[in-house]
C-alpha cells in the first residue's frame, strides 16, 4: 500500500510542479509582454504630446489610462514627475533606472514586500526624458496561487486514491500470496499440519485448494515412512536379538572351535555387533527425521554432565577445561542424547584423529560451547558440512575396523544437536588438529 | 550364584538364543512361549526374576505384569521396542521393575538381573560405612522393617515390590535429607549418571499409592523441585 500511496504522490507531485511551472512561465510572459506593449504604447503617446508641447506632465500622464495597481513617472534632467504626487521614484529599481537613461528601453520583474512587481522603462529621445511605468502583478499572483492550490489538492487527491488502491491490492492479492508463502515456510519448516483457507477469491482459491492437497500429500507420504521406519524397527529387533544373543554364546565357546569355524565365528561376533549398532543408529535418525522421538527433557548441569560422559566414553584421561560460569551451566536436554553427542565426538576422534587432545566448555551469552579437541589431521574446509552427512568419511577418515564406528556418528550427532535447538561445526584447532563445537542455548 | 529366571517371549529364536546366553552367565531358565503359560508356568516353579517381552501380542505384556503383580512381588524385567516411548513408562507402571530395549546384548541382561536382585538396605554409599542401619523406622502409622523386610500401616501389612521397597528404604535412612534421581538409581537400580529417571518418578508414584493417604497430596514422600525426593520424617 506504502508503495502505491508514494508512487501515486510522486507522480501526481511532478505533475502538478510540471504544470504549475510551465502555466506560471507562460502567464507571466503573457502578462508582462502585455504589459509592455501597454506602455510602448503609452511612451509613444508621451512622446507626441511632448512633441506637441504638452507641459503638464502630471494631467499627461493621467491621460494614460486607469492606475489601479501601476504607477507611471516621468523623468527629464533628474526632475522626476509622477502620476500622483505620492508616487515614489524609487520605486523604479536602480539597474532599469540606469538603463533607461543611459538610451535603452527594457523591463524588470523585482519583488516589493511579497508582491511581484514589473518595472517597464522607454527613453524618449526627442526630449531627454524617459517614460517608467510600474506595475503591480497582484491579478496574477493570485491566479497562479489559485492554480498551485488546485494542483496541489489534485496531487493529495491522487495520493489518497493511490492508497487505497494500494489497500485494495494488498488485501485482495498480496497478503494472500503473503499467507501462501508463509505457509509454504512452515511447511519447509516441519509443521506438516498448516492449511490455507479456500476463501472465495476465485483467482486465488485454486491456489490455497493445490498447496492443501499439496500438504496433505506430503504429510501422508512422511506418516507412511515413519510407519514404515517403526515397521521395519519392530520386523529387525526380533532377528537380530537371535543374532546378537547367539553371538555371544559362540564367542564365549569360540575356543572350542577348529581354525576356520574360529575365525569365521570371530568375524561373526565383530559384524553381528557392527550391524547391530548400524541398525541401531538408523533406527535413531529416522524416528529423529520423522519428528516421532520422545524425547527426555530434564535440567542437565553441563559441569558434572561433562565429566560422566566423557567418563562413559574415552578410552583414557582426557582434560577437561571449564571456563567460569560454564561449570553451572544449565541446559534443558535430553541426557541420553547429550551423551551420545559428546560420545560420538569422542569416538571420531579416537578412530580417525588420534584420541582426544582435550574437552573445553565455554560460556557465551545465553549459550554454552561444549569443545572436543584433536591432535589429527584436521577437517579440510571443503569438507566441514560434508562431513555430518550419512556415511560420509572424510578424505583422511581411516576405514571402518572392529570397534569402528557405523558411519553415523557425526550425522546423529548433526540431528540430535537440531532436535535440542543447537548448533554444531567444526573448525581449526590452534595448534593443529580439529575443535569440534556443539553450541546449545542455556537456561541459566 | 546364578539366579532362576523365567523368560516369557513368543519367538522362538529369541527365545531360545536368550535362554542359552543366560545359561552361559549361570543362571537357570525356564521358558514360556506367551503371556497365557506364563502365569501358570511361574505359579509351577517360582522363578527369582521373570523377563517379559512386552511386545507380545495386544496388550498380553502389559496384563502378564499386572496379573504377577497380584500374586507376588518378584521383580519383573521387561523388554521393550524403544527406550523412549510410552510403552516404557507403560510398563513401569504395570508393575515391571525395570527395562532393558530389544535386541538385549546378554551380558547386561545379566547385570541387570544381578541389580534386582541385590539385597536391600546394604547398598553402598546408604548412612555411612560400618553404620549400621536401623531395625525399625516409622513416619506416623507407617512403620518400616528393613531386616524382616516388611511395611505396616496403620498396623495393616503393605505389600510392596523388592524395588519399591528398596527405593523406600534409602528414602527411610537418609529422612530428611534430598536423595537425587541419579542418587536413587544408583542405589537401588545399580545405574550411573545416564540412567532413566522415569525409573524413580514412577516407583514413587507407585510407593505413594501404596503408603500415602493421598498419593497426590502426599505428606511422607516428598518431591523437591529441581533436586529430587526426600521423606519429610
Amino acid at each position: 500500500m506504502l508503495i502505491f500511496a508514494l508512487g501515486a504522490l510522486f507522480l501526481s507531485a511532478t505533475v502538478a510542479v510540471i504544470s504549475y511551472e510551465r502555466s506560471r512561465t507562460y502567464l507571466v510572459n503573457q502578462r508582462q509582454t502585455s504589459l509592455e506593449q501597454q506602455t510602448f504604447t503609452n511612451a509613444r503617446l508621451v512622446r507626441n504630446r511632448l512633441r506637441a508641447g504638452e507641459p503638464d506632465l502630471a494631467a499627461l500622464l493621467a491621460s494614460l489610462g486607469p492606475r489601479t495597481s501601476s504607477s507611471h513617472l516621468l523623468v527629464r534632467d533628474g526632475v522626476w514627475t509622477g502620476l500622483a504626487p505620492e508616487t515614489d521614484p524609487a520605486i523604479v529599481p536602480p539597474a532599469l533606472k540606469q538603463a533607461v537613461l543611459a538610451g535603452r528601453a527594457g523591463r524588470q520583474l523585482f519583488d516589493a514586500e511579497g508582491t511581484p512587481m514589473l518595472a517597464v522603462g522607454v527613453p524618449i529621445a526627442e526630449n531627454g526624458s524617459s517614460y517608467f511605468a510600474v506595475y503591480a502583478l497582484r491579478q496574477l499572483d493570485s491566479t497562479l496561487n489559485v492554480l498551485g492550490n488546485s494542483l496541489i489538492l489534485a496531487a493529495v487527491i491522487t495520493t489518497l486514491v493511490g492508497a487505497a488502491a494500494g489497500r485494495w491490492v494488498s488485501r485482495r492479492v498480496l497478503n494472500p500470496l503473503a499467507d501462501v508463502s508463509a505457509a509454504a515456510a512452515a511447511v519447509a519448516g516441519g509443521s506438516l499440519d498448516v492449511r490455507l483457507e479456500a476463501g472465495s477469491d476465485p483467482d486465488l482459491s485454486p491456489v490455497a485448494t493445490s498447496f492443501n492437497r499439496m500438504t496433505d500429500a506430503l504429510q501422508a507420504r512422511i506418516e507412511r515412512d515413519a510407519r514404515f521406519a517403526s515397521a521395519v524397527s519392530h520386523e529387525l529387533r526380533s532377528p537380530l536379538a537371535t543374532l546378537v544373543a547367539s553371538a555371544e554364546v559362540v564367542g564365549a565357546r569360540r575356543d572350542e572351535l577348529s581354525g576356520p569355524a574360529r575365525e569365521a565365528a570371530d568375524l561373526l561376533v565383530d559384524e553381528i555387533a557392527h550391524f547391530r549398532r548400524l541398525v541401531e543408529d538408523l533406527l535413531e535418525i529416522s524416528r529423529l527425521e520423522a519428528g516421532v522421538a520422545d524425547l527426555a527433557i530434564e535440567d542437565v548441569r553441563v559441569g558434572e554432565f561433562l565429566h560422566q560422559a566423557v567418563k562413559a566414553t574415552a578410552g583414557g584421561p582426557v582434560p577437561i577445561h571449564l571456563s567460569d560460569g560454564a561449570a553451572t551451566a544449565v541446559v534443558r536436554a535430553d541426557k541420553r542424547r547429550l551423551e551420545r553427542v559428546v560420545g560420538n565426538l569422542i569416538l571420531n576422534a579416537e578412530h580417525h584423529a588420534g584420541g582426544v587432545a582435550a574437552v573445553a566448555v565455554e560460556r557465551h551469552d545465553g549459550v554454552v560451547r561444549i569443545a572436543v579437541e584433536d591432535a589429527g589431521p584436521g577437517v579440510p574446509a571443503d569438507e566441514r558440512d560434508q562431513i555430518f552427512e550419512r556415511f560420509v568419511r572424510g578424505r583422511a577418515a581411516r576405514r571402518w575396523r572392529p570397534g569402528g564406528g557405523s558411519g553415523l556418528g557425526l550425522s546423529l550427532v548433526s540431528e540430535h544437536v537440531r532436535v535440542h535447538n543447537g548448533k554444531v561445526w567444526v573448525e581449526d584447532r590452534a595448534g593443529g588438529g580439529a575443535r569440534f563445537v556443539v553450541e546449545l542455548p542455556v537456561v541459566q | 550364584m546364578g539366579a532362576r529366571v523365567l523368560i516369557v517371549e513368543d519367538d522362538e529364536h529369541v527365545r531360545t538364543s536368550l535362554r542359552l546366553a543366560l545359561e552361559q552367565e549361570g543362571n537357570e531358565i525356564a521358558e514360556a512361549g506367551s503371556a497365557e503359560e506364563g502365569l501358570p508356568a511361574f505359579q509351577r516353579q517360582p522363578s527369582d526374576v521373570v523377563l517379559v517381552d512386552i511386545m507380545l501380542p495386544g496388550a498380553d505384556g502389559f496384563d502378564l505384569c499386572r496379573d504377577l503383580r497380584r500374586v507376588s512381588d518378584v521383580p519383573i524385567l521387561v523388554l521393550t521396542a524403544r527406550g523412549d516411548s510410552h510403552d516404557v513408562v507403560a510398563a513401569l507402571e504395570a508393575g515391571a521393575d525395570d527395562y532393558v530395549v530389544k535386541p538385549a546384548v546378554p551380558k547386561e541382561l545379566a547385570a541387570r538381573i544381578r541389580a534386582l536382585l541385590r539385597r536391600a538396605s546394604r547398598s553402598p554409599g546408604g548412612t555411612g560405612a560400618g553404620a549400621a542401619a536401623p531395625t525399625r523406622m516409622a513416619f506416623g502409622d507407617l512403620v518400616i522393617e528393613p531386616d524382616s523386610a516388611t511395611v505396616r500401616r496403620g498396623g495393616q501389612a503393605v505389600a510392596l515390590t523388592r524395588t519399591e521397597f528398596r527405593l523406600l528404604c534409602e528414602l527411610a535412612e537418609s529422612a530428611g535429607r534430598v536423595l537425587s534421581r541419579e542418587a536413587l538409581l544408583e542405589r537401588v537400580w545399580g545405574y550411573d549418571y545416564f540412567g532413566d529417571s522415569r525409573l524413580v518418578d514412577v516407583h514413587i508414584r507407585r510407593l505413594r499409592r501404596k503408603v500415602e493417604d493421598d498419593a497426590s497430596s502426599p505428606r511422607w514422600i516428598v518431591t523437591v523441585r529441581g533436586l529430587g525426593y526426600k521423606i519429610e520424617p
